[in-house]
């Protein structure tokens, strides 16, 4: 136990960029469990395998000039690697709907979960078996800054953007600290993060496409019914949410700089946690719990203990679904009996 | 109902086969004038997974020994063939158990060299000792292991009290640090080393500022480094293996924390400076059990034979370790072979006997002369501090 009031801002930025990532993840859950009520174990490799794609695609670029040459071309290194990336995982995400799950879609709720299972394993140890076994470092090929909130040697709040070797008492004067401080990549995957989840909320509540999402969700059989192709429909869930989800992977592979083969397992199970917690089967509950949860980890890694930080995100789980049952934003399924 | 017994059947006979298929490799042959005795070495540590880059090296070492071993005219005379039995434990102490039961339940095995973690070595030595089967671990340094008082146990690398003493001592004298945080990872070797460093540490005037566990698998420290980023310390200890210690290292001076981050022997592998980032990792610090191989006795002579059988790879922190431990098996199979005749080295007391031999080691190794206490651990006490130069460990020298 350790509470320093002056680490809270550093903490929320911490939690913020771990909550992103997970809202990215948990989205996939969520979108999947609300069209099929369907828990697509496989999503956790979506995330693994849009790490992989993304690395993919930034050995194949980078052998370009016009990539690595200057400070436009990095940028588009990284979007175009990531955009492909992303639809490569999205693809992967409707190949194992169409292979895996679509000949079970009668069968007891049971089998898909299984099968899901199956696919999780048969993923990991493809790439365990024909990439390695190891962690491979995952390049960030621009420079990361860190900008900086702080208080300067004569103790007035000051901004200040540091490099990878710069010292705060060196710009600021003796005695400066540090406040809050965001780093390139916290920024990005932040900004990308929130852009991806807006972009996607209106998708789903503004357009026709997003109004039969929504009906299949209600009501498939009436939605079939109504003209609405089911199987279309449920395609394009099973393309956006490991998309989202692969994105989520590069940025984990970008932030942390390197990825594994298991990577997936535990981001898995937490941004699963995260749609819980959001409530199954709503959107926004995702994109919330996902943040919730990231924020709880983050400040009880910090304030409490790193050793059970796990164990206090998960009795704020337990918590709230003991008052809440269906998660803080409960869902927006009806329980079909 | 004919089909399926039919498919039984089937199934039925592929499992004979397969376990026919399994079980050759142990028969004795006929090599020319006399019957040569095949006898197995089983070498286990984790092959796969995030530490795999040690128990690979502990592989290549074992490997290296038992060919040279298969190469001695002294063993060709006995009629003896050496095979290494290999099990991948990976660095997970149910598996390590499992690998355990695999390789006793195999009459052939009269010794085993492993495991790499001391997580995975303590719950399998009861095994080993069931079956009456010698251990000998490179790489285990937690004390506990040769403290149950099980006389089959052996280790040829130096234990943790001493390593983590000579790390406290070293942070205090060489680094003039006075304050630390100190960081485990929730394993035996990582909390175990983590407290014996604290505990020389503060008896030598420092200060530990904060103490925390993390969990294997972990990747993000951000929090925690944050934390400790507020309490000011002069460097970081990490109990723990190159995995997350490269990554609190990144993570720690990414923040702006440009503290050396200090470990053990889990650390000393150049994934740790792959993982951290070879910027962010300059001027960490890792000890390692042993003299660095040039200073070890015959560690030019290994160094010539292993890039001749594994060229372009790494040599490893155990690896000279692992090829100790498997000649010392060697040794005592030659001696029991003297003394009872090959053909008894596969029973009960014959496996009793390179025990007993094991226990009167007097070898000359790569890494020195190995000898065993009556604990079963080494009698060579020797620590190395390494520092991160230019994206590789150097011998640390002021």
């Amino acid at each position: 136990m350790h509470f320093n009031v002056a680490d809270v801002p550093q903490q929320l930025v911490n939690g913020l960029t771990l909550g992103g990532m997970y809202a990215l993840i948990a989205l996939g859950y969520t979108l999947v469990y609300g069209i099929l009520l369907m828990i697509n174990f496989a999503h956790s490799e979506m995330f693994m395998g849009g790490a992989y794609f993304g690395l993919l695609w930034l050995n194949i670029l980078s052998k370009q000039s016009f990539f690595t040459g200057s400070a436009v071309g990095l940028v588009l290194l990284y979007a175009i690697s990531i955009l492909l990336a992303a639809i490569m995982t999205g693809v992967l995400g409707v190949l194992i709907e169409r292979f895996a799950y679509r000949p079970l879609r009668h069968a007891p709720r049971l089998a898909p979960l299984i099968s899901a299972i199956g696919v999780s394993l048969f993923l990991q140890n493809a790439v365990l078996l024909w990439v390695s076994s190891r962690s491979i470092p995952f390049p960030v090929k621009f420079p990361v800054y860190q900008y900086t909130l702080a208080r300067d040697g004569s103790g007035s709040l000051a901004f200040t953007v540091l490099g990878a070797s710069d010292k705060i008492v060196d710009k600021l004067g003796q005695g400066a600290h540090a406040i809050v401080q965001f780093s390139t990549l916290q920024i990005m995957i932040i900004v990308v993060t929130l852009i991806l989840l807006f972009v996607l909320d209106t998708f789903i509540s503004r357009t026709k496409l997003g109004k039969a999402m929504r009906a299949t969700a209600q009501d498939r059989d009436t939605a079939g019914l109504m003209g609405v192709d089911i199987n279309r429909i449920i395609a394009i869930t099973f393309f956006i949410g490991p998309a989202m989800g692969g994105v989520a992977g590069i940025f984990s592979g970008m932030y942390y700089g390197n990825i594994k083969y298991n990577m997936g397992f535990i981001p898995g199970i937490k941004s699963f946690t995260a749609a819980v917690l959001g409530g199954i089967g709503n959107l926004r509950g995702a994109m919330l719990g996902g943040f919730v949860l990231g924020m709880a980890e983050a400040l009880a890694s910090g304030f409490i203990s790193t050793a059970y930080k796990d164990v206090i995100a998960f009795v704020i789980l337990i918590l709230v679904l003991i008052f809440r049952p269906g998660g803080l934003l409960g869902e927006s399924v009806v329980e079909k009996v | 109902m004919a089909r399926s017994k039919r498919f039984v059947a089937l199934v039925a006979a592929l499992a004979a086969l397969a376990l026919v298929v399994a079980g050759c490799g142990g028969t004795t042959e006929t090599g020319g004038e006399k019957e040569t005795v095949t006898v197995k070495i089983g070498v286990t540590s984790p092959f796969t997974g995030d530490v795999a880059a040690l128990g690979l090296g502990i592989k290549n070492g074992a490997t290296l020994a038992i060919d040279e071993a298969n190469a001695d005219p002294e063993l060709q005379e006995l009629g003896i063939k050496i095979e290494g039995f290999f099990v991948d434990d990976a660095a997970d102490p149910k598996t390590a158990v499992n690998a355990a039961t695999q390789l006793t339940s195999d009459p052939k095995v009269v010794g085993v060299v492993g495991h790499l973690n001391s997580g995975c070595s303590i719950p399998a030595s009861t095994k080993y000792n069931e079956a009456g089967v010698v251990q000998v671990s490179p790489a285990s340094t937690n004390p506990k292991l040769t403290q149950q008082g099980l006389k089959n146990v052996f280790r040829v690398c130096t234990i943790d009290t001493v390593q983590g003493s000579f790390a406290g001592d070293f942070a205090v004298d060489k680094l003039g640090a006075k304050t630390v945080a100190v960081i485990s990872d929730s394993t035996p070797y990582g909390d175990g080393l983590a407290d014996e460093f604290a505990k020389q540490f503060e008896s030598r005037g420092g200060k530990v500022v904060s103490r925390d566990k993390i969990q294997l698998k972990d990747q993000d420290f951000k929090a925690l480094v944050t934390k400790i980023q507020g309490l000011k310390p002069d460097m970081i200890y990490f109990g723990g293996m190159y995995t997350e210690g490269g990554l609190i290292s990144k993570q720690s001076k990414e923040a702006g924390l440009r503290v050396p981050l200090m470990g053990g022997d889990g650390l000393y592998t150049q994934q740790f400076i792959d993982i951290a980032g070879a910027a962010n990792a300059e001027g960490d610090i890792a000890t390692s059990v042993g003299l660095p191989l040039d200073q070890q006795p015959k560690g030019q002579e290994f160094k010539a034979a292993f890039e001749k059988k594994f060229p372009g790879t790494n040599i490893e922190a155990y690896d000279t370790y692992a090829y100790d431990a498997t000649m010392v098996i060697v040794e005592a199979i030659k001696k029991v072979a003297k003394e009872m005749g090959a053909d008894k080295l596969t029973t009960p007391a014959g496996k009793q006997a390179i025990i007993d031999a094991v226990a009167q080691t007097d070898y000359d190794g790569v890494t020195g002369k190995v000898a065993f206490d009556e604990f079963g651990d080494t009698t060579n006490k020797a620590i190395t501090a390494y520092i991160v130069k230019g994206s590789a460990f150097v011998p640390y020298e002021q």
